[in-house]
């Protein structure tokens, strides 16, 4: 506001000027609206709409609007035993991925940063399996997991020495979520070590120097110093993988679509088997609604987090 | 600046505003769309040439493409006025495809299904009576039992193309070897069978399962635990349409799963498709499958049906050897006359001797429909030829696709999970009860 | 000093562990799927598994060029929409992060809200009212549709990123432009946007890749088999319920990755470069 009196003071033109970049700017960012708008806000709010009515594929079908009914997804929801188990699945896959493909990425750009022969090239190659099409990625584990003739089953034959000779990762409760963890953090993983690295080469190579001739040893350094310096790539690095794997739909869906016994069920397989599968598409909505809230809270507890990290 | 942020925020709300409605709208009429959209498909302006929209999932099956793309052609040869056009999805899909269409405003008119279907595509509204397309003379000539299955409140809405039950699928060449003389015929022959089976290796030593029952979370392993139930003398709903899962047949089902499970006898967790590439190895002994199921064998490894012959589903408890009868059939849906009489030559033309007698003699050996169609002369279904007499049609109900995967589920949880019988019984009642209920 | 000498040779051993494990873990899988589309299914059958192909085949190759001839017709559709989407993103996000960058109304910042929160929504949600939409101006099952579904779900993120950067061209050249009598349109075409043409290229590429990898838009939006992308063409026609071809998987995954991944190195130095700057930045 202050510049803008002042601009007034200076020139009338200004005046104008700054009318003409507000209409400018206007134009210019109404399409990125447009799009938004269409194609993401109304939809997830014609979503949260429907979650509140009775709204079945035969509603689409014959034209009728659904009707309110009190509630009755949520309750269904609530009252039976599958929400719970979803959300527990998606936090677990969630905080197995998000963490592990922290440490893995960040142990691989911390060598990737020492003075490694190649690094460039490492770097490079380490890059494949981020091209690979996530539907892609799921079949070529499949493969690798499965449960007669796949690789895993033999490498851990062999490191067991014999003792565990029939691994079916897919096919066991206990065992299947880590299965498609392993398939998400492979696709993963090298793009958070390329952004870790990137913010480690940010780090001015002075301020650490001055830490070693200071007598700190490296771990000091690196949770001392190097960490924190890199605290807003970490932050988005962590932030992009939480959102991602939060929703991660096309590698549950393909792998295991949801099973052995529901072993797989995330809020993303539970709401797309309510809507399309069941074809109740008010109990599929009032799912992702349950899901959207989650995600916010998410968000926001861990933007609560990093900031609080920052004043202290 | 303030204003130019009302302005805004205006703009933006009424833009949100304007696409709401248009999408309520878009629900909203979708139902007069669509008729302009059957007649659109029609062509009226070029005179008499009618497309036909046919949703296949089978196009996408490599055993099966051949065929429906000769029917395409052969169909379009003899009728240059009719044109089919594909509307694919994966088996497990096309259900949602076609209903998600309709609420697009784009009905399909044919659909290549499932006699359990029938429930849930009636409940959508989207199917039309058969006889709305075809004659009573002409359904006349159908089996009563292959009718039954898709009738729904009194009418028929789906055409039965060919049938089969549930039957045990073996490898002559493996029992053999075992020394098991005589095919099972009840399950306690087959715990018998298993246990001879049960350790033996293929020549590149791996590991053979004696016998395999599907049960991956896909509705068709929902179909073949239920035609299990049935082998027990039990049943999952009654005639009407009631969960009545209290009788011992249901139990007894599972607990064999379990006990088949324990003993290592079984693959786990297994799609249909897995049991059959493994039988296709040589890696399988005995399984469930549908008569067609054989076809997807044959394609991963031709050599295995000189090796292969079935037998009657096995009876256990109290039951005498009933099962599933599972019909693959055609859906009509309404797009206006021109689109009807173009359906029913379709279906004249596919259901005649001379393209589904082939199809079933050299593509998928299954059981006719129709009476004046001869049993298909296929070796492989020999020794089940009796198993259609007992071959049961279960009541349907519109969720029947959510009630099969709790099936599935249920199976899951008694055999990978390790849950007891009982406990996981009172779990599937409360899934079943909600999506019934 | 020997002991610092031991010290670094074991924290070189280390290094170059954990590389080598983490490399191999990454790599591996690419060359296991490799292999096998070299070898016969029989052999791919067979447990325990050969690590190299003992009767190498191409024969899988062969039946997907010439009996499959489909995948080639998601290939194309693919590439038609992933292009389009990639463009009129690129043109899209520039417009939009220029603005973001540069005009600070208040307004700004509940756009960027609503942009950063967009990227959060699951595509699941968003699918059926989608649809509904895409009926209603007859859209459904078309390449076009398509294409507008992926430009709303790829504009969030791009625009953000090319927000970061327009950021990083100083203001002082745009205001000494202005001086000399440029209009902001001209501003924007003929001087900041040659500077950030690396940008450019890192969100057209960026966006090429993610529409590339897209799944469940085409799922729902297309029916017809002649008109799906590759993931979704993929997913429903060679995983049949029938029965497994490993070994045609296997070689589809090969020719599939196979451009992106040439893709991406061709362009790597724009594709890493974006892909830091909106990290570091955004």
């Amino acid at each position: 506001m202050a510049t803008t009196a002042a601009n007034k003071v200076r020139r009338r033109t200004t005046l104008t000027q700054r009318q003409g970049d507000t209409i400018f700017s206007l134009l210019l960012i109404l399409p990125t609206i447009l799009v938004t708008t269409i194609f993401i806000l109304v939809p997830v709010v014609d979503s949260v709409i429907q979650s509140f009515l009775d709204y079945k594929m035969k509603n689409i079908i014959s034209g009728n609007p659904g009707t309110w009914n009190n509630f009755e997804n949520y309750i269904k929801l609530f009252t039976n035993s599958k929400l719970g188990p979803a959300i527990l699945q998606t936090f677990i896959f969630c905080v197995i991925v998000v963490v592990a493909q922290f440490i893995l990425g960040m142990a691989l750009a911390l060598v990737l940063n020492s003075n490694i022969k190649c690094a460039r090239f490492f770097r490079s190659i380490m890059m494949t399996p981020w091209c690979v099409p996530t539907v892609i990625s799921a079949l070529i584990w499949m493969w690798i997991f499965q449960p007669q003739y796949g690789l895993m089953r033999y490498i851990v034959s062999v490191l067991t020495f014999g003792q565990v000779t029939d691994l079916a990762m897919l096919n066991s409760p206990s065992t299947a979520l880590l299965g498609i963890a392993i398939a998400a953090l492979w696709k993963q993983v090298p793009l958070s070590t390329l952004l870790l690295l990137a913010g480690l080469q940010n780090v001015p190579g002075e301020i650490q120097e001055a830490a070693t001739m200071d007598g700190a040893n490296a771990r000091v350094c690196f949770f001392r110093i190097t960490l924190p310096y890199m605290k807003s790539v970490i932050k988005v690095v962590l932030s992009m993988a939480i959102i991602e794997n939060f929703k991660q739909f096309p590698l549950i869906w393909t792998m295991t679509g949801g099973g052995p016994n529901n072993s797989t069920t995330t809020l993303a397989v539970l709401s797309y088997r309510e809507a399309f599968v069941s074809n109740n598409l008010g109990s599929g909505a009032a799912v992702t609604t349950v899901w959207m809230l989650l995600m916010i809270v998410v968000v926001v507890v861990y933007n609560k987090l990093m900031g609080d990290n920052e004043t202290s | 600046m303030k204003k130019q942020l009302k302005l805004t925020a205006a703009a933006v709300a009424a833009v949100m505003a304007f696409s709401l409605t248009a999408c309520g709208g878009g629900t909203g009429s979708s139902g007069s769309s669509s008729q302009a959209a059957g007649t659109g498909t029609g062509e009226t302006g070029t005179g008499e040439k009618v497309t036909i929209k046919f949703a296949n999932y089978a196009l996408l099956e490599d055993a099966y493409t051949e065929f429906w793309e000769g029917v395409k052609s052969g169909f379009e040869a003899e009728n240059p006025d009719i044109t089919i056009e594909w509307v694919t999805a994966p088996y497990a899909d096309i259900v949602s495809t076609v209903t998600t269409m309709a609420g697009g405003g784009d009905k399909v008119d044919m659909i290549f299904g499932e006699g359990t279907w029938t429930s849930s595509l009636v409940d959508s509204g989207l199917v039309i009576p058969v006889t709305d397309v075809l004659s009573q003379d002409y359904l006349d000539q159908f089996y009563e039992n292959s009718l039954e299955a898709s009738t729904v409140d009194g009418e028929i809405y789906t055409l039965p193309m060919y049938m089969s039950p549930f039957i045990l699928y073996y490898n002559t060449d493996i029992l053999e070897k075992a020394g098991v003389e005589s095919v099972p015929t009840t399950y306690d022959e087959l715990l018998a069978a298993c246990e001879k089976i049960s350790g033996m290796t293929t020549e590149d030593g791996n590991t053979i399962y004696p016998f395999g029952q599907t049960t991956a979370s896909v509705a068709i392993s929902g179909s073949a635990i239920n035609s299990m139930v049935y082998n027990f003398g039990g049943e999952v709903l009654t005639a009407d349409g009631q969960l009545s899962i209290d009788n011992d047949g249901f139990k007894q089902t599972f607990e064999m799963l379990k006990l088949l499970d324990e003993k290592g006898y079984s693959p786990e967790n297994c799609k249909l498709k897995d049991l059959r590439n493994l039988f296709a190895l040589g890696q399988l002994a005995m399984y469930y499958d549908q008569s067609w199921g054989i076809s997807g064998v044959e394609n991963i490894n031709p050599d295995i049906i000189s090796v292969t012959a079935s037998a009657n589903p096995l009876a256990g408890g109290s039951g005498d050897g009933a099962s599933l009868l599972s019909t693959q059939t055609l859906f009509y849906c309404d797009n206006g006359d021109a689109n009807r009489a173009a359906c029913a030559k379709l279906t004249e033309y596919l259901m005649s001797d001379e393209v589904l007698g082939d199809y079933l003699n050299n593509i998928v050996p299954a059981y006719p429909t129709l009476k004046t169609m001869s049993m298909p002369d296929n070796p492989a279904l020999q020794g089940s030829t009796s198993s259609i007499d007992k071959a049961v049609a279960a009541p349907s109900v519109p969720a029947m696709n959510d009630l099969n995967l709790e099936l599935c589920t249920l199976a899951q949880a008694v055999t990978v999970t390790g849950t007891d019988v009982d406990t996981a019984i009172e779990e599937f009642r409360t899934a079943a009860n909600n999506i019934i209920g | 000093m020997k002991s610092v000498k031991a010290a670094k040779r074991l924290s070189a051993f280390v290094r170059y562990f954990v590389l080598v494990v983490i490399l191999l873990m990454l790599l591996f899988p690419l060359y296991w799927v490799v292999l096998t589309s070299f070898k016969t299914n029989m052999e791919a059958y067979a447990y325990p598994p050969t690590f190299i192909a003992e009767n190498p085949t191409v024969q899988a190759y062969i039946s997907l060029f010439t009996e499959n001839a489909e995948f080639f017709v998601y290939y194309k559709n693919n590439l038609i929409v992933s292009g389009a989407t990639a463009i009129l993103t690129t043109l899209l996000a520039v417009l939009g992060g220029y603005v973001l960058s540069r005009f600070h109304y208040k307004w700004n910042s509940l756009v960027a809200a609503i942009l950063y929160a967009s990227q959060m929504f699951p595509v699941v949600s968003r699918m059926i009212s989608l649809y509904g939409l895409m009926g209603k101006v007859h859209l459904l099952n078309t390449r076009t549709g398509l294409t507008l579904a992926l430009l709303g779900a790829m504009v969030p993120f791009t625009t953000m990123l090319m927000s970061s950067f327009f950021d990083s061209i100083p203001r002082d050249i745009e205001e000494a432009a202005i001086i000399d009598g440029c209009t902001r349109p001209q501003v924007l075409s003929r001087v900041v946007l040659p500077l950030v043409k690396p940008g450019l290229l890192s969100v057209g590429i960026y966006s090429f890749l993610m529409t590339w990898d897209d799944y469940l838009h085409c799922a729902t939006l297309i029916q017809s088999d002649e008109l799906r992308t590759l993931s979704t063409g993929i997913a429903l026609r060679y995983l049949g319920e029938l029965s497994y071809d490993w070994s045609l998987v296997n070689t589809i995954s090969v020719v599939a990755m196979l451009p992106m991944i040439l893709l991406f190195f061709f362009f790597q130095k724009y594709m890493v470069k974006g892909l830091v700057a909106g990290a570091v930045k955004g």
